[in-house]
């Protein structure tokens, strides 16, 4: 069985930038794998611009942005396999993939990087009432098929949910010659980035329903027609419903980080993010095994993404150089106004650099606090002018700060009113 | 001129063409559907019962048991999935322990034996299920009952049946049906056919077809089972767990399956035929308010899908199985629940009794009674799956990740007899797609190979039916409508 010091399962931008910063750091006997035919992940079918402001301080299309990472990424030689799907992660770290020039191929690593991405959370995840015909889809599937193969899904479209993904796809449909009728956010505010709103929807007349959604789906062999409803807490309100004919229906509900893998080794998942709960040096429950990217927790930037990535390659070459941290982890806990925090641990003795929390709210706040404690003292407090559930937060903890926290200490993070 | 056309190609249909493909009857499945097999026998529990169910003396009653017994030789000879898995009908009163207690009378009196049923103290049911409710007393323990694959159990019936010479017609809706001196003529959507035997499995259109020759003769009505479908890492229940039934039917089960998911559900309620296969939020509701009774701890958040089917319910409150009072006419119609279990048993009874007794036929000494083995990639060990490999290079590309379905598995699914051509028929027959991305990263892989293998462009590609399809034009490259 080959060994390798780290195995990296995906080779989108996670699982790049992640590559080059082992490599960096001088762990250079690596091994990617990919299932797609090519580097990139879904950057590939991202043709849209608005990517790499905070990377590379310019706007980049998705392939070019990916292609800044493909070919720092193949200058270094690192080893990687296209085309190849892992199918099994054993606790002692033996990973099997498969491919069509290899068949079935067991291999072991010291370290093992889950950058696996997400998946779209479907109509079947949500429990759609009604037939299920075809023309029902997700959004990044339609966008697959679209801008990778050249096949519109349909002309006259209605997209369900908000989200990122569903508010490209009304403009690039749009462009395409489809006609879009709406966009209905079950919540009273948008699931997408502002941005997207206005340079998707707003500039073309697509009208946004918020607090509605779609109550039934007509057509038996094809969808032909949605009910659309207002809803509130939830609950549809009778006499608000609305017929439209489509032969589209977008899902854009909602991203779920891609575990399988982690899983079947017994990685403990966190029920928020569904990604696995991991430490500051991004190490999961399993002994030497590692995730980041949208695999640990949905991003809305891939900028985010790749400094995340980034950081997790820094953390598994300190773990293979043995460097890890020996105290005792103190768990991040989100309270009051905040769904999550990643890390959910972090180690208190090693920190002679500053430390990144990612986090998002759980509603829309204006002009609050973002307020640190620690064993009920508050530490820090960031002003907030604008916070809402689309837009993933970032607080830097700077060491000066982080030597504050000592002891049996308790982080956690409030909203709360100035 | 058929000797038998079978109308209807759910487990009922494809038990009986392999019944009879034993004999020299030329035989033809129609079946008015783009893939077979996909009403009531597509959507159900999946559960071979054990049989304690059914009030003796019914039909019901006694094909149950002798169906639900050939089950697992029939599973092996034709490689369809089987699990024994076990069942417990749970009582949560005094008044559902009585009703228990009479279950297992019932069950022996319909032949069950005595160690085929046992009554269990709440102790050894928690043993069996940690996630039982605490409110459950006692349960009748049903070791033999089992689970299937009830698509590929119909699928595997049919394709033996015509590797032994039966015929398959899809997309033959029958449309009118009369009675020359010797022989029905047979008119279909596209077709003019004559046989001399007819038999009418049409599940839930059977009332539909008897009436064409045989007016009034019972009513059908479509009693809807909406389900949900839980991820297969819930490690729920591994029995079958029954409510003490009532009058609509056994109730709201957990039902493990063989994949590994878990099935909640079916609600029961009359319908329509256009609701026939329609969800409803009351209904998913009414499932999660009845299941609470049964079993805790339901992870809803791990609900991957949800669907709906309905049974055939006849008006006479029994399977109608037999010649009608025109001659080589035969019903097969009401086969709701345990018609999956039952099937088996039945079809030999129709060949034997209904049709040989009255009609000669040789046998078909080329019978043969095995079906060509299914590669299933993920239930073999990896040495195996390298050797299948090395044959075909096709097994090691990895199309649905989260069942783990191989291109060689897609292909081999559309070249067999009663093969798929369509996205959902490949699911249906090799699981890809039915994991919980459902289908979100490999439907346009499934699509292209379907449209490689059949030679049709990806525009033509159906999802389901005739008139589904994938996608809806090209916007590139040389054939690209546009310019």
């Amino acid at each position: 069985m080959n060994e390798y010091d780290a195995i990296i399962i995906g080779g989108g931008s996670a699982g790049l930038a992640a590559a080059i910063s082992l490599y960096n750091e001088g762990v250079k006997d690596i091994l990617l794998l990919e299932r797609d035919k090519e580097l990139g992940g879904i950057l590939n079918q991202c043709i849209h611009n608005g990517f790499g402001l905070k990377v590379f301080k310019e706007e980049l299309t998705g392939p070019e942005y990916a292609e800044r990472y493909k070919q720092e990424f193949l200058e270094k030689n690192i080893a990687y396999k296209t085309s190849t799907m892992v199918i099994k992660c054993s606790k002692d770290r033996v990973v099997e993939y498969a491919n069509e020039e290899e068949g079935f191929v067991q291999i072991k690593g010291k370290a093992i990087l889950l950058t696996t991405g997400c998946y779209e959370r479907n109509a079947g995840a949500i429990a759609l009432p009604g037939h299920r015909p075809s023309g029902v889809i997700t959004a990044g599937a339609a966008q697959k098929y679209l801008n990778m193969d050249g096949y519109l899904v349909g002309k006259k479209v209605f997209i369900l949910g908000s989200g990122d993904i569903g508010l490209i796809m009304a403009r690039r449909m749009t462009l395409e010659g489809a006609e879009v009728l709406g966009v209905a956010e079950v919540m009273p505010y948008s699931g997408g980035l502002k941005r997207n709103i206005v340079q998707c929807l707003d500039d073309y007349n697509i009208p946004l329903y918020l607090s509605h959604t779609v109550t039934e789906i007509i057509g038996e062999e094809h969808i032909e027609q949605i009910v659309l409803q207002e809803v509130k807490d939830f609950v549809p309100l009778e006499g608000t419903k609305k017929v439209f004919d489509v032969d589209t229906l977008l899902l854009s509900i909602g991203l779920i980080p891609e575990q399988s893998l982690a899983e079947q080794v017994g990685i403990v998942l966190d029920k928020k993010t569904r990604g696995p709960i991991v430490d500051d040096s991004y190490q999961t429950s399993v002994d030497g095994y590692f995730a980041c990217g949208n695999a640990l927790h949905v991003h809305d930037l891939v900028d985010f993404v790749s400094k995340e990535s980034s950081q997790a390659g820094k953390a598994v070459a300190d773990f293979l150089k043995q460097n890890t941290k020996k105290s005792e982890a103190i768990p991040t806990i989100p309270k009051k106004g905040i769904s999550y925090i990643v890390p959910q641990k972090i180690h208190l003795d090693h920190q002679n650099q500053a430390l990144d929390l990612f986090f998002r709210v759980d509603n829309v706040y204006q002009n609050q606090d973002i307020v640190l404690t620690s064993n009920q003292k508050e530490i820090k407090r960031y002003k907030k002018r604008h916070l809402a559930p689309a837009e993933m937060e970032k607080i830097i903890l700077p060491p000066a700060l982080l030597k504050e926290l000592q002891g049996d200490l308790e982080l956690s993070v409030e909203v709360r009113d100035q | 001129m058929y000797d038998v056309i079978i109308i209807g190609s759910g487990i009922s249909g494809a038990c009986i063409a392999r019944e009879c493909s034993k004999y020299q009857m030329k035989t033809l499945v129609l079946e008015k559907n783009t893939d077979v097999a996909s009403e009531t026998t597509l959507a159900n529990s999946a559960i071979i019962h054990a049989g304690h169910d059914p009030k003796p003396g019914t039909l019901k009653a006694k094909f149950n048991l002798i169906g639900s017994r050939m089950y697992e030789q029939m599973s092996k000879d034709l490689d369809i999935p089987y699990w024994k898995s076990g069942g417990m009908v749970v009582a949560t009163s005094e008044e559902e322990v009585n009703h228990i207690e009479m279950l297992y009378h019932r069950g022996l009196e319909n032949g069950l034996k005595e160690t085929e049923l046992s009554i269990l103290d709440q102790d050894q049911v928690r043993k069996m299920e940690a996630n039982i409710s605490d409110d459950v007393l006692k349960a009748l323990y049903l070791p033999t009952t089992a689970i299937t694959y009830p698509m590929e159990a119909a699928i595997a019936n049919l394709e033996n049946a015509m590797d032994n010479g039966v015929e398959l017609k899809t997309g033959e809706e029958v449309i009118d049906l009369t009675k020359e001196e010797d022989h029905f003529i047979v008119k279909t959507n596209n077709h003019t056919l004559k046989a001399r035997i007819v038999v009418n499995a049409a599940g839930l259109y059977a009332e539909h077809i008897s009436n064409m020759l045989v007016p009034n003769y019972f009513t059908i009505t479509p009693r809807r089972g909406e389900y949900l479908v839980l991820d297969k890492d819930v490690d729920l229940v591994s029995n079958v767990i029954y409510p003490v039934p009532s009058k609509k039917g056994k109730g709201i089960l957990a039902t493990p399956q063989y994949h590994g998911n878990v099935l909640l559900g079916p609600t029961s309620e009359f319908v329509n035929f256009s609701q026939a296969k329609t969800t409803t939020s009351d209904g998913l509701k009414d499932i999660k308010d009845h299941i609470k009774k049964s079993v805790k701890n339901i992870p809803y958040h791990k609900v991957i899908r949800t669907f709906a089917g309905s049974r055939p319910t006849p008006s006479t409150k029994d399977f109608i199985i037999e010649e009608t009072n025109v001659e080589g006419f035969i019903n097969v119609a009401g086969i709701e629940s345990p018609g999956l279990s039952a099937a088996p048993a039945y079809a030999i009874y129709v060949v034997e009794e209904l049709i040989l007794k009255k009609y000669n036929f040789e046998q078909n000494k080329g019978f043969n009674p095995y079906r060509k083995k299914v590669h299933r990639m993920n239930e073999l060990t990896i040495d195996e799956k390298n050797k299948l490999f090395q044959e075909n290079k096709s097994y090691g590309e990895i199309i649905c990740r989260c069942e783990q379905v191989t291109k060689g598995e897609i292909i081999d699914a559309i070249h067999r007899n009663a093969g798929a051509h369509t996205v959902v028929g490949v699911k249906h027959r090799t699981r890809a797609g039915a994991g919980r991305c459902q289908s979100g990263f490999c439907q346009s892989q499934v699509a292209k190979i379907l449209s490689e293998e059949l030679n049709v462009p990806l525009e033509e590609v159906k999802y389901q039916g005739e008139h589904s399809r994938i996608v809806k034009e090209k916007t590139k490259g040389e054939d690209s409508e546009r310019i």
